[in-house]
């Protein structure tokens, strides 16, 4: 298995390479900020900080449209997904073989021509000029603003968390965390790794962003985005031959012989236990993700211990520890054999005594006639009797990526920005290619996974870069990783700066220029601009040191909520002639307030942040198809707008 | 208002642009329905609420043959009508020059305003 050196060693090196990957990354990030600050002095400052000045060509309008959308969750939450819940993954994320010709192909053309007639350069600005209302500009800048700052404080946090996830085994980086003085940690109660990280990853997005505008956010994209694809590419055939050759005893027999394996699996069981030395009195250091054997009989149970924990000399036991039972043969050997070869981390089995108090099953997946939950629909679910994907959500996340993506402002505001249909037509092109080398081959790399990488449910948001570390080990090269743990923090980074851009776009554009001070001078504006990206971005980070509770809830109900207020607005606007102000408002706050009434109804009910599903539908198929029928009445029941209005949007100019 | 308005003659007419990117919303949409129904049906009727058997399970090329015929077949057909869509039916048009275009051409010339 270990052809070329032993596996410790190659985690040694990995864990180096993502240091110094991440270090000329950065590098390579302020370079490209440096570039497009040049670019800013010779061109209309507004129109360049915020639009590119139009001028985008393929590779970087194609890679920006795709990297922006692929956010952290594309590389960190969705291999957890995959890993969690196996081939029902594909299902689940199926419809993005329509999204690059639906998010680029329905507004692209039009808004682009809009925005250009307007002399607009963000989509409030495009609705406020298409139908000459100053209301619907400001309401659209404070639905832009409400959403983006709480997802970017979101984004912030989930930034720095991968960053931590990164860097977490490097020696330098405990030390650094150590180092940092007191008042600076004490202002987050998430420790000071947490702080060092979200300071490292803050200052560098808001520098870049701030200082190079657009353009920088663009090409930092095409950098991040090349990155992505290329670390898929290099991890789908190691993953397909390892884990064929893990469940095969090196006969082969490729994806085939995963998937049977797969067909074979039981969920784990997730519990608690009481952990107690084995030698009384003795200290024991439990390191996180240490494995147990019990025996029980002629049979030995394995468990994993998810968290660090000390035992201390004297101390009798600890209580309620988490533990979960891997309970599927194959898997059990496959951890016998990885803690054989020096793979695994630690067997705690001769020092430690669990008692087990409580073990529960999924809720769905673990009975024998949900048996093969891993290969088939809905998928294992650990607290749903439904499944992971009922009928139901899967139709959801066939309009949630593709039509909710199109009603996202942060990707509107890019189709304002391509050169010509040329360049709209091949990135199209290149978008279709580059999410088919993408997201299949991810349900692919991260289902073999599931049996390279036993009982990573305990803590599967660090099955990526688990994974990464993994492929390259097993192979000798440890270096690579590096390159493919850049993949999510990449991801990640190219979100963040479109975010702060559009936030601070809207209060500087949208705000000052538009209503405060139309005759603000350039080199006003220019440095408004710049410390309004930098205010929005520290306020941004101020307000991840202590991030609200259900951080990754507000992610799904900002992303969701952006789309139910702007897509009928958008595109009553564009492709209906009849539209007027008040159908594109009521457009717009209708579906904002059927969104949010889903959310309210899931509160009352005592769900927490967990929207009420209206027939098991999430609440964006409320929201949109509210929005469209209120708009569509209004619009109807009020005058019809201007005709010199109709006349320019609608009619030829001759 | 905005520096785009420099006064026009605008015939009666719908334009090009907009009729053009209309139609081609209308193809994309419907494909978007044609996506959705294939899909999820096929998923569901083939791949859900079933106990598997480990050693006769359907498979293609190693996939779940029910995420084969589902997705994996519709995705590359997708990407042939994508293609085509991309290369062969969506129309070159003129988007117009907007005002800030118009005041500051670069001096690289990268811009080219689609006119």
């Amino acid at each position: 298995m270990n052809l070329f050196t032993h596996p410790a060693l190659a985690v040694a090196d990995s864990n180096n390479a993502v240091l110094y990957t991440f270090l000329v990354y950065m590098v390579g990030v302020f370079v490209i900020a440096w570039l497009s600050n040049r670019l800013l002095k010779s061109r209309s400052f507004l129109s360049e900080y915020f639009l590119g000045s139009r001028g985008l060509g393929v590779w970087a309008f194609a890679l920006t449209l795709a990297a922006t959308s692929s956010s952290g969750g594309s590389f960190m939450g969705f291999p957890s997904k995959i890993y969690t819940h196996g081939w029902s993954l594909g299902l689940w994320i199926g419809s993005y073989m329509v999204v690059p010709i639906c998010v680029m192909g329905i507004l692209g053309k039009r808004i682009n021509e809009v925005a250009r007639t307007a002399n607009a350069i963000t989509i409030p600005d495009v609705l406020r000029d298409r139908f000459r209302s100053v209301a619907f500009g400001l309401i659209a800048v404070s639905l832009i603003v409400f959403f983006m700052t709480f997802n970017l404080i979101a984004q912030f946090k989930g930034g720095s968390e991968i960053l931590r996830t990164l860097l977490a085994p490097i020696d330098a980086f405990a030390s650094a965390a150590d180092a940092l003085p007191g008042w600076l940690t004490g202002l987050s109660s998430l420790g000071g790794e947490y702080v060092l990280c979200l300071v490292v990853f803050g200052v560098a997005v808001i520098v870049y962003t701030t200082y190079g505008g657009f353009h920088a956010v663009v090409w930092t994209d095409v950098m991040q985005g090349i990155v992505m694809v290329i670390g898929v590419i290099i991890m789908l055939p190691l993953a397909i031959g390892q884990a064929s050759h893990a469940v095969s005893n090196g006969q082969g027999g490729g994806l085939e012989a995963v998937t049977r394996n797969m067909a074979r699996m039981v969920p784990p069981r997730k519990g608690t236990a009481t952990l107690s030395a084995t030698t009384p009195g003795a200290a024991v250091e439990i390191p996180s993700g240490s494995w147990a054997f019990v025996k029980e009989g002629d049979t030995e149970r394995l468990f994993k211990i998810k968290s660090r924990h000390l035992i201390a000399t004297g101390q009798s036991e600890i209580s309620d520890v988490e533990i979960w039972e891997i309970v599927t043969p194959s898997d059990i050997e496959r951890v016998r054999d990885r803690l054989a070869s020096g793979s695994e981390r630690s067997d705690v089995s001769d020092v430690v005594t669990l008692q087990i108090k409580e073990l529960k099953d999924y809720a769905y997946g673990a009975k024998p006639e949900e048996g093969g939950s891993y290969v088939v629909g809905p998928g294992p679910h650990r607290t749903s009797t439904d499944g992971f994907l009922p009928l139901s959500l899967a139709i959801s996340f066939f309009f949630m990526w593709a039509i909710s993506g199109t009603g996202q402002p942060s990707n509107m505001v890019r189709l304002m920005a391509f050169k010509d249909t040329v360049t709209l037509r091949r990135s199209i092109f290149t978008v279709a290619m580059y999410y088919s080398a993408i997201y299949f081959p991810l349900v692919i790399i991260f289902c073999c996974a599931r049996v390279l990488i036993p009982g990573m449910e305990s803590e599967p948001d660090r099955i990526m870069p688990q994974m990464a570390v993994e492929l390259t080990a097993n192979i000798g090269m440890g270096w690579m990783a590096g390159l493919l743990i850049a993949a999510p923090f990449a991801a990640v980074m190219s979100t963040v700066d479109s975010f702060l851009l559009m936030i601070s776009s809207a209060l500087v554009r949208d705000i000052y220029q538009r209503n405060l001070n139309p005759d603000a001078s350039e080199k006003r504006l220019k440095y408004l601009s710049y410390a309004i990206t930098m205010v929005a971005g520290l306020g941004a980070l101020c307000g991840a040191l202590n991030p609200p509770e259900f951080l990754q809830d507000i992610i799904v109900y900002t992303g969701s909520g952006l789309a139910a207020c702007f897509l009928a607005a958008v595109v009553y606007s564009l492709f209906w002639p009849r539209s007027n102000a008040q159908g594109c408002i009521a457009a717009m706050l209708s579906g904002f307030g059927a969104h949010l009434a889903m959310y309210v109804i899931g509160f009352l009910k005592g769900d927490g942040f967990s929207p009420y599903r209206f027939q098991g539908m999430d609440p964006i198929i409320v929201g949109l198809f509210t929005s469209f029928i209120v708009g569509y009445v209004v619009t109807v029941m009020t005058s019809p707008p201007p005709e010199d209005l109709v006349r320019k949007y609608f009619h030829k100019k001759s | 208002m905005s520096s785009g308005e420099t006064a026009p003659v605008l015939s009666t007419e719908h334009s090009e642009v907009f009729r053009n990117s209309r139609r081609e919303a209308i193809v994309i949409f419907s494909a978007w329905v044609v996506a959705l129904l294939w899909a999820v049906p096929y998923c569901y009727f083939n791949g859900y609420g079933q106990a598997v058997d480990p050693e006769t399970f359907s498979t293609t090329l190693g996939i779940p043959s029910w995420l084969f015929g589902g997705i994996l077949l519709p995705w590359v057909v997708a990407d042939v009508f994508t293609t085509w869509f991309s290369f062969a039916y969506m129309k070159d048009d003129d988007l117009g020059i907007a005002g800030d275009e118009q005041h500051s051409q670069p001096a690289t010339g990268a811009e080219g305003g689609g006119a």
